[in-house]
């Protein structure tokens, strides 16, 4: 038998895994036909857009567009802040507690899961519109929600709600209670060993529930139209070329869009590789 | 210095019930009891992360409720250690000074002195998940002796470690006891622990307190039958007392009488503790002993763990005897051989009738006590 490199590599591949294991390939394979749909779509805006750069240049470098796409990550970074204030005290006593309640609460934190979106934007508006329970008496105060900074914010936030509160939570449950015991024996407050040893304890999932909830939150639209369609957002400044522009204009901002994200969630999950962990041997 | 008044925590479907304890300074006091007893929430209590329902908790005469666990210098080592995995082990045991505003210069002096005592020093800038158990159990322990505790609490420390570390740690408990004095409360259902370092003991049974004494004490007269067994009293027999004189008493085990130093009025129902290392098997030819009880017997079944086997014997009631797997092979012990058994009458613990338990009868294949 020819021992070329060709055939060496291949004695390599079977020796370093023993024997093919079918069960996997055959995993693998279906497993596949879920990763080609993306694909799929990627490679087919990305060749279309390829085809006439200097259009995609002026696309992207259109301040509108830009503006568009700041503005987006900039709400959705704004909601994600109200989570982390709002929401990782909530997660942790969702984690510590056994109450009746947390089911209601835990029930209520998921309805956005649940519910189509524009169900959600619609219940939003409600509450934040000028007449609304809460948008009416803050409007006395000069602070508006329709078609303004906020009403996207408060939109995304509750949408991205349930994304970051059951990562969080689940991070705090995960860190042993003996851990604050210990804490406080040692001479911790209770305040003290959550900051101390369990909010460092579960940095992953916090960054991980953030990532999530602002990844829901950029990624919003009936939600957010119902309340605020003006400044765009850049899913209503897509659908809005779309109708106006057709498709070519389109899918160019769609795909200095899915660039833009690409490249912060490449950057972010390389983060989270190497965060909270404290154990170099893995 | 601490002490328990009739304390009472409900956690979930377990109730800690009016346990009263009494901690001295200077005990090396073991809890010990089953798995689920409540041992740990009895510690838990003790340092303050528990408040009881009801009850009181005295420490140096003073009811305790109300102080936080950060205000009382207590430190706690659990069975899993608990380090605090984001920080190395020098910061572990900074951690507890740290938090007492200990000037930096003091707190380094005293995390190097604690690191070469417990001999850690190599390892003060590892993370502890990359510790093995031995390390860890020493970093945990140096983190709690850290904030100069009155106290030291021990969830079960010693379960995880191998047996040669086990019993260098063993020293190491025993030295940190004598030399520095320290109170210490250490919580276990290993009988080997509480032998080897206990001064005194309690034991907790189903959330109650079974038994409180010194430890020799209570390992050499169990007040009943579950803590006789939980103590390693494997043979436990029924009887009825025939005849009383002298304090030596003829109790009917069934079809053999058996010979005990107790008083009881004849005709009471009492139980007999026996080790099963207290029993001497020979061949049914041999040399007799100086025993008062000598019963003929057959070996039903044979069980051997290490140097030692277990031999399962029938004397018209089913018996264990422990042998060195020595004897068995010189005198070939095996199911079927008859045998003689001999046991001395100060070997019989008697456990009076009013604590008879009928709960949990033993249920080993071909043995019950009858």
């Amino acid at each position: 038998m020819n021992d070329t490199p060709r055939t060496r590599r291949w004695i390599e591949i079977r020796g370093s895994v023993g024997q093919l294991d079918w069960c996997l390939i055959g995993f693998s394979l279906i497993g596949g036909m879920l990763v080609l749909l993306p694909l799929l779509a990627l490679l087919n805006i990305t060749i279309g857009q390829l085809a006439d750069i200097p259009f995609l240049i002026s696309i992207a470098t259109q301040k509108q567009v830009i503006d568009s796409i700041l503005l987006t990550f900039g709400a959705g970074l704004v909601a994600v802040a109200i989570l982390i204030i709002f929401g990782t005290p909530l997660s942790y006593v969702l984690a510590r507690t056994q109450s009746r309640f947390n089911q209601v609460v835990e029930s209520l934190i998921d309805l956005p899961l649940v519910l189509p979106h524009t169900v959600a934007g619609l219940m939003v508006y409600i509450l934040f519109m000028q007449r609304g329970l809460i948008g009416a008496p803050l409007k006395e105060m000069g602070i508006v929600f329709e078609d303004a900074f906020l009403g996207i914010v408060v939109a995304m936030l509750f949408v991205a709600m349930p994304f970051y509160v059951n990562t969080v939570r689940e991070g705090f449950q995960k860190v042993p209670v003996h851990l604050e015991n210990v804490a406080r024996t040692l001479g911790a407050t209770r305040f003290q060993a959550f900051c101390l040893i369990v909010l460092p304890s579960s940095i992953r999932h916090i960054f991980n529930g953030c990532i999530l909830a602002w990844g829901r939150a950029i990624s919003e639209f009936a939600a957010v139209i119902m309340i605020a369609y003006y400044p765009m957002i850049i899913s209503t400044l897509i659908y809005y070329r779309f109708t106006t522009g057709g498709i070519k204009e389109s899918s160019a901002v769609a795909f200095v869009m899915i660039v833009a994200c690409f490249a912060v969630f490449l950057i972010l999950r390389s983060v989270t590789r190497y965060l909270g962990r404290y154990d170099d041997r893995v | 210095m601490i002490e328990f008044d009739r304390v009472s925590i409900a956690l979930g479907d377990f109730l800690l019930d009016e346990v009263s304890l009494s901690i001295q300074k200077g005990d090396y006091y073991f809890i010990m009891g089953p798995s689920g007893a409540g041992k740990t929430i009895i510690l838990e209590a003790i340092s303050g992360l528990l408040v009881p329902d009801s009850g009181r908790i005295l420490q140096e005469g003073k009811d305790v409720r109300g102080i936080p666990p950060e205000k009382r210098r207590i430190g706690l080592v659990y069975q899993d250690y608990s380090l605090f995995p984001h920080m190395t082990v020098e910061k572990n045991i900074a951690f507890g000074m740290k938090m007492r505003h200990l000037p930096a210069l003091e707190v380094g002096q005293q995390v190097n002195k604690l690191m070469k005592q417990f001999e850690i020093t190599h390892l003060a800038c590892r993370a502890p998940l990359t510790l093995s158990g031995g390390e860890q159990q020493r970093v945990a322990i140096a983190r709690a002796l850290a904030i100069d505790p009155e106290l030291l609490l021990l969830d079960e420390p010693l379960s995880a470690l191998d047996p040669i570390t086990r019993d260098r740690f063993i020293e190491e408990l025993r030295s940190i006891h004598r030399d520095q004095g320290l109170t210490i409360v250490h919580v276990t259902h290993d009988r080997r622990d509480a032998t080897s370092l206990g001064t005194r003991m309690a034991m907790i049974i189903d959330g109650r307190l079974a038994q409180e004494d010194r430890v020799d004490t209570i390992f050499a007269s169990p007040c009943s039958e579950r803590v006789a067994r939980f103590l390693g009293f494997e043979n436990i027999l029924k009887g009825t007392v025939m005849s009383c004189e002298d304090g030596l008493c003829t109790v009917d085990i069934g079809k053999n009488r058996v010979a005990v130093m107790a008083r009881a009025k004849p005709g009471s129902h009492i139980a007999l503790c026996i080790r099963a290392d207290d029993i001497t098997v020979l061949k049914h030819d041999g040399n007799k002993t100086s025993a008062r009880n000598i019963f003929d017997g057959t070996i039903i079944q044979k069980t051997i763990s290490g140097s030692l086997a277990l031999l399962f014997i029938d004397i018209g009631v089913n018996i264990t005897a422990v042998v060195t797997t020595k004897s068995v092979a010189e005198l070939a012990f095996d199911a079927g051989t008859p045998v003689c058994v001999s046991f001395k009458a100060t070997a019989v613990h008697v456990l009076p009738p009013q604590v008879f338990e009928t709960r949990n009868p033993d249920t080993r294949p071909g043995f019950s006590i009858t």
